[in-house]
């Protein structure tokens, strides 16, 4: 009984070491290769704005939001990507349709304005991000040759729950989500890609 | 993503440090001067929400590492199943809703099959930790994550009413599942399913099934797919009769943790050193764990309540004399 | 092992709590948060909200458009291009039609990386900035002529005496015509340099397009600042929502430029005293400019007509000073993706046409009937 246990205690400990040195040897080899974060961010380069973005979340209002790079917008009075600009015109000529369907896209005029043509206005374009579902309409719309592309999707680290397998990652056709190294500043816009 | 060579890592670091230079080079090429927009006017930064801190991630490494030293004390040491139960509770209340149940040590094994396999694939410290910890814990003292710190055993052993003894044969057949398991998401965590088998052409990336297939995960978000819901409430509505289903027949971790277990230095015994054959302790395991007067180092999960039964450990306790108590339940 | 006894001891309330109410109570608690999270919808994507009255634009018939439109083209700009194909009022006064290519892909004079301007000598023989390079090309098509400029290059003029003007990135430099450099001059800020992304001559003046100022600037040959086209007096001189000026002057000294912004293209009399200017944004009618900013390139002919070249849908419009349309030069000819096409215009009325994307100029002769 005794050289039983002692052998079966012998074997017990032998397991115990080898058992420390292969997770702790997985783990050593997994360290030299970690890094402090990683999260899931949208490329724009490959982004085609397929509108997954906003179904593929698993939250129900998509961590993914258009956010407009303001040193490339055009301030443009007659936006692509905030009125549709093959719809009906009004009196004026401004057409009437809008492209976003959740009226996210928000604009003011700023600077020096002049009241009696809206022509000689520059407007700034923001997104409203409790509205914004990431369904990728006004990114697709500012697209050159139609707009600077200016307007990108990106995924909002305030919303963003960090899934281990992000669920929209699994959906885009384009594989355009990524999972980078550092947070830092988002990606390039789109319209550096026809440059 | 990495199977041209490309280094992935390398080439994403890169598009952040190029965007990090170039955010002043895209003005300056691009509209080198804005407008004059007239008035006071100025350029509205733009805002980018970061990523949770490093420390919080870090936090949930130290939140882990305490709930399996406070787990053990209270399985080891202390004996006692009202500790564990409030352990539970505050593991669903931490790891289960506000971290929203991911990271979890259980999907951890797809990471690290994937870094494994994949040099290029991003590993973080604290996934690391989370994989390392709870099977360091198991060579030591025994499946205390099971019992006190994982969420979804948690939610299954708190939602548990009348459980029902499962046929020790089927028992048996089942605990191979979760080896099945822990294999295919090895398989698809690391490589993906590609080929053709009788006539079936597969191709399927690399996926996480694990993730995938997380019974709690839409509890603890509290919103998910129509079929993960339901499958959210099956496993509850079977947990409430059959004792922790999902931890002994599926989880690929407990898997690990079993094996582990089963060496442990230390682990899980009931009163060792005075034995009497009443059986109390093996009726009140609603896992089928104890055999012969000892709890089975590979099935055990911690969960105490053998030691409310026990009546050596009720007299430890301040109740009354074991042997008072076996009278009243030992026909003579 | 003995089986229970009949007798067990009565629970404490905190044995009751825990052992009885607590795992029912938390199955029922989970089982709620499920059902709750049913309830938890995404916002429903709500259509388009609707124009009022008037029926939306129809959807070209699929082919009606080039099969070389791209895959990705979006529902606007197939929208945009169809609405651009319908018929005018009445027949349109000229046409015009392809009559040579120069630069074509495969040939020994073709552009592999860039082409970014064009501009013809007082012998029509076309010069144009593409491939880091300035090329003179011979009436039969090769390059007779070439020579290397400075990455910085965005624009090109030919003058009067054959010499030629490069812009770009804040300076003007000047070339002989055999293509020795022989002379130069930087202007504005170095530290940020403008953007030249027109140039044209004057009789002995240099009309450089600075499009980061948003106005043209007249400079003499040694690089003193004589002027400036465009400032109204206001704070906004030009808006250029894509960055680009384009501008050019007839023999009359009339300076023509792109106000894309505004959807104009606006005159001016060499000291900077506003002519007059036509245009509008529309996306219909194709006297009308599309888009968020158009035109985007522009030329003068010797007859006094102005030609503008448009982005998003890619074509070539000719107008007479005034701006009443003449002819258009469909999309039919240029790639969809371009986002400028330069243009000048010879002694015979001809266009010339320089699409980037494709990296070919294109000559477009007038028909019976057109300018002399």
């Amino acid at each position: 009984m005794d050289e039983r246990s002692s052998r079966r205690q012998f074997i017990d400990r032998a397991s115990r070491v080898l058992g420390f040195v292969t997770i702790g040897g997985a783990a050593g080899v997994l360290a030299k290769r970690a890094s402090a974060n990683s999260v899931y961010q949208v490329d724009p380069l490959r982004c085609t704005s397929c509108d997954l973005c906003r179904t593929s979340c698993v939250l129900s209002l998509s961590a993914v939001k258009a956010v407009n790079d303001f040193a490339r917008c055009g301030y443009c009075q007659l936006c692509p990507a905030y009125m549709d600009v093959t719809s009906q015109p009004d009196a004026t000529g401004i057409p009437t349709g809008r492209v976003c369907p959740q009226d996210a896209l928000k604009r003011r005029v700023v600077g020096t304005v002049d009241k009696d043509d809206p022509n000689n206005n520059y407007y700034e374009y923001t997104v409203d991000e409790t509205r914004c579902d990431g369904c990728g309409k006004c990114v697709k719309a500012c697209l050159p040759p139609a707009g600077n592309g200016s307007l990108r999707l990106e995924i909002r680290y305030d919303r963003c729950v960090e899934c281990n397998e992000c669920a929209i990652q699994l959906a885009c056709p384009d594989r355009a989500i990524l999972r980078v190294e550092v947070p830092g500043l988002p990606p390039r816009s789109a319209g550096q890609a026809h440059e | 993503m990495s199977r041209f060579g490309i280094p992935l890592r390398r080439v994403a670091t890169l598009l952040f440090v190029v965007a990090a230079l170039a955010s002043t080079v895209v003005v300056a090429q691009y509209q080198k001067k804005p407008p004059d927009f007239g008035g006071s006017y100025s350029f509205p930064t733009p805002t980018h929400p970061e990523p949770r801190d490093t420390w919080v991630r870090a936090l949930d490494v130290a939140m882990l590492a305490g709930g399996l030293g406070v787990a053990a004390w209270l399985i080891l040491k202390r004996r006692t199943r009202n500790g564990v139960v409030l352990l539970s509770v505050a593991t669903i209340a931490y790891f289960g809703f506000y971290r929203r149940g991911c990271i979890c040590p259980i999907g951890s094994i797809q990471n690290v099959t994937a870094s494994l396999v994949d040099p290029h694939y991003l590993m973080s410290f604290g996934v690391i930790a989370f994989f390392f910890l709870p099977l360091a814990a198991a060579l030591l003292v025994g499946r205390v994550f099971c019992g006190g710190v994982c969420p979804l055993g948690a939610v299954q052993d708190l939602v548990l009413v009348k459980p029902v003894q499962v046929p020790e044969r089927l028992d048996r057949a089942l605990r191979w599942l979760p080896y099945v398991y822990l294999v295919l998401a090895v398989i698809f965590a690391g490589w993906g399913l590609h080929g053709t088998w009788f006539g079936w052409h597969v191709n399927i990336g690399r996926r996480f099934i694990i993730c995938e297939w997380d019974p709690f995960i839409s509890l603890f978000r509290i919103s998910g797919s129509f079929q993960m819901l339901t499958l959210g409430g099956s496993f509850i509505l079977l947990g409430m009769f059959v004792g922790r289903p999902y931890c002994r027949w599926l989880c690929p971790y407990g898997g690990l943790l079993a094996i582990g277990s089963r060496v442990s230095w230390r682990n899980v015994s009931i009163t060792p050193d005075r034995e009497v054959d009443c059986g109390l302790c093996a009726n009140a395991c609603p896992f089928g764990a104890i055999e012969h007067h000892r709890a089975h180092r590979g099935n055990c999960v911690g969960c105490a309540r053998c030691y409310e039964s026990c009546p050596f450990e009720v007299e430890r306790r301040g109740g009354p004399s074991a042997e008072v108590q076996l009278a009243k339940v030992m026909r003579p | 092992m003995d089986p229970n006894s009949s007798e067990k001891p009565p629970l404490s309330l905190r044995e009751r709590l825990f052992k009885t109410w607590f795992p029912p109570a938390a199955a029922i608690g989970g089982m709620a948060m499920l059902v709750a999270a049913v309830f938890r919808q995404r916002p429903a994507a709500r259509t388009v909200v609707a124009p009022p009255g008037g029926p939306a634009p129809a959807v070209p018939a699929p082919g009606a458009q080039a099969a070389t439109a791209p895959a990705m083209a979006s529902p606007l700009l197939q929208v945009a291009r169809a609405s651009s194909a319908r018929p005018t009022a009445g027949p349109l006064a000229r046409q015009y039609r392809l009559e040579r290519v120069f630069g074509e892909a495969a040939s020994a004079a073709a552009f592999h990386l860039s082409l970014n301007g064009v501009a013809l000598d007082s012998s029509d023989r076309l010069h144009t900035l593409g491939d880091g390079e300035i090329r003179v090309f011979a009436p039969d098509g090769s390059v007779a002529r070439r020579w290397k400029v400075a990455e910085t290059a965005e624009s090109l003029a030919v003058g009067p005496d054959g010499r030629v003007y490069v812009g770009g990135s804040g300076r003007v430099d000047v070339y002989s015509p055999r293509g020795d450099r022989i002379g130069g001059f930087a202007f504005g800020d170095k530290a940020s340099p403008a953007a030249v992304s027109a140039v044209k001559i004057y009789r002995d003046e240099i009309l450089v397009a600075d499009a980061s100022a948003r106005i043209i600037r007249r400079f003499d040959a040694a690089g003193r600042q004589l002027g400036v086209i465009g400032d109204r007096g206001a704070t906004k001189t030009f808006m250029l929502p894509n960055g680009k000026l384009d501008l050019d002057v007839d023999a009359a000294g009339v300076v023509r430029a792109t106000d894309t912004g505004r959807h104009q293209v606006t005159a001016w009399q060499i000291d900077g005293t506003p002519v007059g200017r036509f245009g509008k944004f529309g996306m219909s009618d194709p006297a009308d400019f599309v888009g968020c900013c158009n035109p985007v390139n522009l030329a003068s002919t010797r007859d006094g007509m102005v030609v503008t070249g448009e982005k998003m849908v890619a074509r070539v419009k000719v107008f007479t000073a005034a701006g009443v349309l003449m002819a258009v030069i469909g999309p039919e000819h240029f790639d969809p993706m371009c986002t400028q096409i330069h243009l000048a215009a010879d002694a015979k009325g001809r266009v010339y046409a320089a699409d980037p994307v494709r990296r070919r100029i294109q000559v477009f002769a007038p028909e019976a009937g057109g300018a002399r």
